[in-house]
């Protein structure tokens, strides 16, 4: 389906266009010294060093690293307890009302417990990502499995499907709208989470170089990283999330 | 040869704390072959009837016996086709056909064999790279009878299929319908609110009551085929039968 919108972009260009230039003009000015608000040349010579020596590159590889690990666990994890959850009603009575409580615990609170279990190593940053986000997916997929039309659940019984086979082929796929949703929401936790984690772990990827800056007094550095971490951010949303539900809606006829 | 019998069928729903008997004791034999309608009062259990022949739903008494063995469960024998269809709209259109032969373990090859031969049949061989969404609700039921078909079932269960058709696709798979019974010899019960509809496709036309739902009458149809709802030889069949139905669609009403 396409769907025939009015084109920003030029809108949106003139805006980022315009928040440089006002930036730029602001530290010009010189209200504040250079070492408190850099001018966005200073930020992009920034970017452009951490590039150069391939610092940012490594910073960034090494959160998507741990980001893929801890959201895949979340994930095959979040998947597997929502299932049981929507099909077992003593599992969603019992676990799932832990499921809830645990939903509401921000994923830095879990820093302190990773850094006594796992020490300063990636198993305790990935534990972090990956408890952050695995309620999430829970969440979704439990809410996706209990709203299956009952009807597709009885054909595929009728037509031989059992056990595992009715997981795999039936459960999973008419659940899947409502498990992208959960995987979208999943991933924004983890990404906060490897970050927040990375932050307070101080062990290497962009979460440390953001530290990193802060103790070297260097804002230009905590800028641009921040700002790396917004593009990832974006770049993921909308590439890969947004077309995935794009496709996934309309092949199951919900748009 | 008796292919199933229906014996003292009794379903009971719990409607806001009060019980509500659906099905009150049906008795019914169906001969292998046999193309039998049943007609009835909306919310007299015909489908709930319907759906414990798949074995989907036990019935609080009686059985049903299945080439003399009781049923238990469901199973690929005895396969429904649903009113709205059901199809899987993450799978395309011959994969929606394969899905009980995937089940079964039959390899891809073999699966195409089949399917293409079915495709074919219910007119469907361009639309089988397509997904649910991109077809029309008498397309979708197309599908729904080509799944049912490719697993060789010995009954066909079939709910209310062409209830939401247009009157020109439904007469065309009035038509589809008796062909495919000619073909395929199959068992079929079929389940319409359709009088006109019951006599074009029945061998026998199966009447239920007012909840809780007896069967009231059973008519036989031998007219010949291929027949059409506005055939006159079946004028007098449908006034006989909506003389039967008439006093209890005006109960159920009360």
């Amino acid at each position: 389906m396409i769907i025939i919108r009015k084109n920003f972009i030029p809108h949106k260009i003139a805006f980022y266009v315009g928040i440089i230039v006002v930036w730029q003009i602001v530290s010009m000015v010189g209200i504040w010294p250079d070492n408190i608000f850099p001018s966005p040349y200073e930020v992009a010579e920034d970017l452009a060093y951490g590039a150069a020596d391939g610092s940012l590159f490594y910073g960034i590889a090494t959160s998507m690293w741990r980001l893929s690990i801890g959201l895949a666990i979340a994930i095959s994890g979040g998947v597997v307890l929502g299932i049981f959850m929507a099909r077992v009603e003593v599992i969603n009575q019992t676990v799932g009302s832990l499921v809830l409580g645990m939903q509401s615990i921000p994923s830095i609170a879990w820093v302190p417990l990773a850094i006594l279990w796992f020490g300063l190593s990636d198993g305790g940053i990935i534990f972090v990502t990956a408890i952050g986000a695995i309620f999430a997916v829970t969440i979704n997929t439990y809410t996706g499995v209990k709203n299956i039309d009952p009807h597709y659940i009885e054909a595929a019984r009728n037509m031989g499907a059992k056990g595992s086979q009715l997981i795999i082929a039936v459960l999973i796929p008419a659940a899947f709208p409502y498990m992208i949703s959960g995987f979208k929401q999943g991933w924004a936790f983890a990404w906060r989470g490897v970050i927040g984690a990375e932050l307070l772990f101080s062990f290497l990827g962009l979460g440390f170089l953001l530290n990193a800056g802060r103790s070297l007094n260097d804002v230009s550095q905590v800028i641009s990283i921040m700002i790396v971490i917004m593009v990832i951010g974006l770049v993921i949303d909308t590439v890969v999330f947004k077309k995935l539900e794009n496709k996934v809606m309309s092949r199951w006829g919900l748009q | 040869m008796t292919k199933l019998e229906a014996k003292n069928i009794v379903k009971h729903f719990s409607h806001e704390s009060h019980k509500l008997t659906a099905l009150g004791g049906i008795n019914l034999k169906v001969e292998a072959g046999d193309f039998v309608c049943l007609v009835g009062p909306s919310g007299c259990g015909k489908s709930t009837f319907l759906r414990i022949i798949a074995g989907l739903e036990k019935p609080d008494e009686g059985q049903i016996l299945f080439d003399g063995h009781p049923v238990t469960e469901t199973s690929p024998e005895r396969i429904m086709v649903f009113q709205e269809g059901a199809l899987f709209p993450w799978l395309k259109v011959q994969d929606n056909v394969e899905f009980g032969l995937k089940m079964a373990g039959i390899p891809k090859e073999e699966r195409a064999k089949i399917s293409n031969r079915y495709l074919d049949m219910m007119q469907l061989t361009k639309f089988a790279n397509s997904y649910t969404y991109q077809l029309s609700t008498g397309m979708k039921q197309r599908v729904a009878i080509a799944r049912a078909l490719v697993m060789d079932p010995d009954v066909l269960l079939m709910d209310e299929p062409f209830a939401s058709l247009d009157a020109q696709t439904r007469d065309l798979l009035l038509v589809e319908m008796q062909l495919i019974w000619e073909k395929t010899k199959k068992t079929i019960l079929f389940v319409t609110h359709n009088v006109a509809e019951a006599t074009v496709l029945g061998t026998k036309i199966v009447v239920f009551s007012n909840r809780p739902a007896i069967i009231k009458k059973e008519f036989e149809n031998n007219f010949p085929r291929p027949r059409v709802t506005e055939d006159e030889s079946l004028l007098k069949l449908q006034q006989d039968i909506l003389a039967e139905l008439r006093p209890e669609v005006k109960k159920s009403r009360e």
